[in-house]
Order: structure tokens, then C-alpha cells, then sequence
């Protein structure tokens, strides 16, 4: 297509407008975070920072509670992946490879646990937890985001099994493998890219799950750190900065695992609606 | 879940690429008797969390809203069955159906402007080149990724009554009834900032994925059009909307429902106030069950929150079911 020279100038004029809209939030969170507090609190204009400081950061990792709720976080979260990994491959398997009965009916109660509105369901959770005696403990937030995340894990993982050729399976069994060390040694290997994808999709979920967090912990230490970062007017008071800080913190870990399967992220969610 | 907006959104996000039709392992190993139980013992802990964590909640939800479930009835452990009395209480008060319609027209407000943005921001995206394109979508993937939580709090320093970097910008524009103007004095305004929250968060994903779209629209129809002097418009509306048209369904469906239930930046922003003048469904839940401790009530708000999703998505959700059968085959 050719454009006129005019065309191309508003063309990417309107680019850019849109590209500073949509980069200002983060653009603020990261300079009010690096600003010094003599700067944050003043009438001026400062829409572009003078000095940089890493005291916001220093500040806001001494706050009574970060190193706790940042333990929390990690807790809930890495113990919820790694339960669906490990739910999901050993689902993965059998619906991608094996014929049996009831399949299709799983397949099915997958769907429809994928799109369950779990924000719902939090009063029977919270009374479950309660009789289980598990309310106000961390496993109790493992366990509902190992729930959460495990539908859409089952899902993907099957989809990345079925894209692994059978014949190669074959070739190794008639190398003397059995099904389940053909299995092991060629399936598993290949799964790599498709493991790494869908834990860092359950990662991010159960890192910014905030309902579950709120209604499950109420001591102060127990608390997730988005909770926690919901509450920072009595941490912080008015020390934007630090809170800035801790949200940048907070945030590094979701924008780099984000980073790593971007692409993905786009053609899994489109994939199924094209051919609709 | 995601929901990236939450929570990143990929939660009801049918993910993963279309896989080919299953190997058809059993007939080509005859099966003993051992293995015909294996496949059920592989699936046995992923249909125990389902059952346990989400199809026992989902009957339990149904059941509480027929019994009276305060605290006392918790700790005495009783069961009180009550009958629909929970379901008159909820629907006789004027608030809750103050509460539901604003709900329905904060969900219509925000998916509005997420796919209307979303969709000009992909055609535009289509026609940028160079470091341009680049810029638009690193900017709109840093805005995707960043945890619900994050945004909330820098959204609330933008909109800081005394210090806040938005006040003093119209200040400086000659704006001077802004000094010091306060962004969460009505519930109107404070769901104008949560709006505009949720539709930064909600707008990459949309746009990325009409992009998509965009991008499988056969090059010769383009071709074609542009030399049949077609203006840009003809070539959009002959061209482009019939591939991306399934795309912007999925997309505003899938809006409908993440928006419906944003919970965390409703209640981080102001925790429904002023006043409760923003307060939406997702929040009188957690009012009624967590805060006042009346289970019963609570769940019976569940329950209608839950059909009016199903009633506003119900079309979609057909269309869901439609397309999906082939793949579960």
C-alpha cells in the first residue's frame, strides 16, 4: 500500500499519541519510584525527573511486612504452578494419546471450569477452608489457585501433546520403550517450550488474585503482597515513593515472565475463534 | 487468566493452538486389562480438584442461598432452611437493583470503549511501520502485563487530589478549579477512574488480538480493492470486518465477562464508597458475606450475579458451545 507523505505523518503522529497514553502509567510508576521524597511531595511541575534515587526501594523493603508478604506471594504462587504442571501433564497425557471412556465428559467439565466465575464462589470457599481447618493458613490459597489455574492448564498442555507427532512415540516403542518411557524420553523433552508457557499463564493469574487473598487471610502476616499493596495508606501514609517502589517490586516478576511468551499469549487466545 | 487485568487475562481465555484430532492409540495396541484403568488414574487428582474446589463450591453456593447462614448458625453448626426468603430479601431492596444496573452499565461503559479503542488502535497499528510499531506495542505490552495491584496504586498517585501529576497538569492548562479538585468525591467520578483503569489494563489484549486478525485478511483482496480505487473505509468495511468480525465478538464477550466481575480495583480504589456510590455486585458480595457474615444473603447474590452474567453472555455462550464441540471430540 502506498500512503502520501501526509498520510504517513498523521499516520504515526497518531501512533505515537497512542504509545504515550498507554505508556504513561508505567512511565509515572517507574519515575516516582526512582524520585527523591524531597521531590515527590512539592506543587511543582515535574513531569520529567531531575535526580534519581534508589532510597524509595531501600525503604520500601525495610517496611515491616514486605519480605513476609513477598514469602507469601512466592509460597502460594509457586506451590499452585507447580501443582498444575503436575495435574496437568499427567491429565494431558491420556486425553491428547488414549481412547476411554468418559473422555469427552472431562473435556467438558474442563470448558466449563474454565470460564466458572470464581469471584462467585468465594462464600462456599471461605466455609470449606473453614471446616477444613485451613482458613487463615497459606495452603488454603494454594489450593483454590491450583483450582483456578489447573482448568486452563489441562487445556493448553493437551494441545501442546497432540501437537507432538504419535509416530515419534512409535518409533520408541518399537525401540523397546514402553508407553510410558516413550513417554518419558520423547514427549517430555518436547513439551519443554509448552510447560514453560502455560505455568508462567498460571504464574500471572495466581500472582495478581486479590478476592482470595482478601477473604481467606485476615492476619496482617499472612497476607499476599497485592493485598497488601491495597492497604499501603497505613504502611505508607503519603510516601508515594515508597509505595511506587513497591508496586515496581511487585510488579518485575509478572512483566518478565510476561515478556518471555507474549506471542503466545496472542495466538493461544486467538486460535480457537477464527475458525468460528 | 488472563486476565492480565486481571489478573492477567487468561482465565477464560480457550487457550492453546487448536491440536489435531487425538492419535488413535488403543487401536493400535491392543489393550490389557491393567491398562484400560490407567487413564483414569492419570486424570484422578486433576477431577478430584474439580469436584473438591470447583464443582462442590458451584452446588454449595446454590444450597447456602436457600438456608439462613449467619454466624450464629455457623458456629452453632446448624442448617436452617429458609426457602426463597434470602432471594426476597435481595431482590426487595431498592439498592441491590440500584447496585445490579450500575453494574450492567459500568460493564456496557467500559467494554464500549475497550473494544471500540482496542479496534482503532489494531487498524492503526496496520498501517505503522518501523519503530513507530514497535513503540505502540512495547507500550501496549508493558500496559497488558503489569499486575492488577501495581496499576491501581499509580493510577491513585496520577489522581491524588493535592500532588497528583493529572491536577496539576490542568492546573498548568489553565484549569485553576482543579487545584486541589478531588477525583473520588462522587461515586460517578470514582467509577470514571476505575473505568478508565480497567480499559487501560483491557485494551492489549483486544487490540492484539483483532490484530491478529487483521493480519490473516488475504493480502489480494487489499490488493484488489486498492485498485478498484477503493477508499479506505470500502476497503475496511469489504475487507477487513468480515475476517476480524468473529474476533471482535469473542473479544467484547470475553470483556463482558472479566469486566462484570472486577472486584480487586473497585475495592482497592475506595472500597465501594463514596458512600457506596460505587459499589458493584462483585463488592455487595463480599459486603453481605465476608464483612456482614450473612452467608445465606450473599450467596443468594451470587446466584443472581451468576444468571445475570449468563443472561447477558447467552448468546455467546451458545456460540461457545457451538464451535467447541468439534474440539472436544
Amino acid at each position: 500500500m502506498n500512503k502520501t507523505r501526509g498520510q504517513r505523518i498523521t499516520l504515526n503522529t497518531a501512533g505515537v499519541l497512542v504509545a504515550l497514553v498507554f505508556a504513561f502509567p508505567t512511565y509515572w510508576l517507574l519515575t516516582s519510584a526512582f524520585k527523591p521524597s524531597t521531590a515527590m511531595l512539592t506543587p511543582d511541575y515535574d513531569l520529567i525527573p531531575l535526580s534519581v534515587t534508589f532510597d524509595n526501594f531501600v525503604s520500601a523493603w525495610a517496611k515491616p511486612g514486605f519480605l513476609t508478604h513477598l514469602t507469601n506471594s512466592l509460597i502460594v504462587t509457586v506451590g499452585a504452578v507447580l501443582l498444575s504442571l503436575v495435574a496437568g501433564v499427567l491429565a494431558a497425557f491420556p486425553l491428547a494419546r488414549l481412547r476411554f471412556r468418559g473422555r469427552k465428559g472431562f473435556l467438558l467439565l474442563v470448558l466449563i471450569a474454565q470460564m466458572a466465575p470464581m469471584e462467585a464462589l468465594f462464600i462456599p470457599m471461605f466455609l470449606l477452608m473453614q471446616d477444613a481447618g485451613l482458613l487463615n493458613k497459606l495452603p488454603s490459597l494454594l489450593l483454590v489457585y491450583f483450582a483456578i489455574t489447573l482448568p486452563f492448564t489441562v487445556w493448553t498442555l493437551r494441545g501442546f501433546v497432540q501437537g507432538i507427532p504419535y509416530e515419534l512415540e512409535e518409533a520408541a516403542m518399537v525401540d523397546g520403550c514402553g508407553r510410558f518411557g516413550a513417554f518419558r524420553r520423547v514427549v517430555l523433552p518436547l513439551l519443554g517450550p509448552g510447560i514453560v508457557a502455560t505455568s508462567v499463564f498460571a504464574f500471572i493469574t495466581a500472582w495478581n488474585e486479590f478476592l482470595y487473598a482478601l477473604v481467606f487471610m485476615r492476619d496482617k502476616d499472612k497476607q499476599t503482597l497485592p493485598v497488601w499493596l491495597s492497604t499501603f495508606r497505613t504502611v505508607f501514609g503519603t510516601d508515594w515513593g515508597g509505595i511506587m517502589a513497591a508496586s515496581v517490586m511487585y510488579s518485575l516478576p509478572a512483566l518478565i515472565f510476561f515478556l518471555i511468551v507474549q506471542r503466545k499469549l496472542v495466538s493461544g487466545a486467538t486460535a480457537g475463534a477464527l475458525k468460528g | 487468566m488472563a486476565t492480565i487485568h486481571n489478573t492477567i487475562r487468561t482465565d477464560t481465555v480457550p487457550a492453546g493452538t487448536s491440536p489435531p484430532a487425538p492419535a488413535r492409540a488403543s487401536g493400535r495396541k491392543r489393550a490389557g486389562l491393567g491398562e484400560k484403568t490407567i487413564p483414569y488414574l492419570l486424570l484422578a487428582p486433576a477431577v478430584l480438584v474439580m469436584l473438591v474446589l470447583l464443582a462442590w463450591p458451584a452446588l454449595q453456593v446454590i444450597g447456602i442461598s436457600f438456608r439462613k447462614l449467619d454466624l450464629g448458625e455457623l458456629v452453632r453448626g446448624e442448617v436452617v432452611w429458609v426457602g426463597v426468603t434470602n432471594y426476597t430479601e435481595v431482590l426487595s431492596d431498592p439498592e441491590f437493583w440500584t447496585i445490579t444496573l450500575r453494574t450492567v452499565l459500568f460493564t456496557a461503559a467500559v467494554v464500549a470503549g475497550t473494544v471500540v479503542a482496542g479496534l482503532l488502535i489494531a487498524v492503526l497499528m496496520r498501517h505503522l511501520t518501523g519503530p513507530v510499531k514497535v513503540f505502540v506495542q512495547v507500550t501496549l505490552v508493558l500496559a497488558w502485563a503489569t499486575p492488577i495491584l501495581a496499576t491501581t496504586t499509580v493510577f491513585q498517585w496520577i489522581f491524588d487530589q493535592q500532588y497528583g501529576i493529572l491536577n496539576k497538569t490542568l492546573v498548568k492548562l489553565g484549569f485553576d478549579s482543579f487545584q486541589g479538585y478531588s477525583w473520588f468525591s462522587s461515586g460517578t467520578s470514582t467509577l470514571t477512574v476505575i473505568g478508565m483503569l480497567i480499559l487501560w489494563q483491557a485494551v492489549p489484549f483486544v487490540c492484539f488480538t483483532i490484530y491478529a486478525g487483521l493480519l490473516q485478511a488475504p493480502k489480494e483482496l487489499y490488493e484488489a480493492a486498492a485498485m478498484d480505487g477503493a477508499s479506505a473505509w470500502q476497503t475496511f468495511s469489504t475487507v477487513s470486518w468480515p475476517t476480524i468480525r468473529p474476533l471482535v465478538t469473542l473479544a467484547t464477550f470475553l470483556s463482558v465477562i472479566w469486566d462484570f466481575k472486577v472486584f480487586a480495583q473497585v475495592w482497592a480504589i475506595r472500597g465501594g464508597g463514596p458512600d457506596g456510590e460505587s459499589t458493584t455486585l462483585p463488592v455487595l458480595l463480599y459486603l453481605r458475606g465476608i464483612a456482614g457474615r450473612h452467608f445465606g444473603v450473599a450467596s443468594a447474590v451470587a446466584v443472581l450475579m451468576i444468571l445475570v452474567l449468563v443472561v447477558l453472555t447467552a448468546r455467546y455462550l451458545q456460540l461457545l458451545l457451538r464451535t467447541r464441540e468439534g474440539d472436544v471430540s
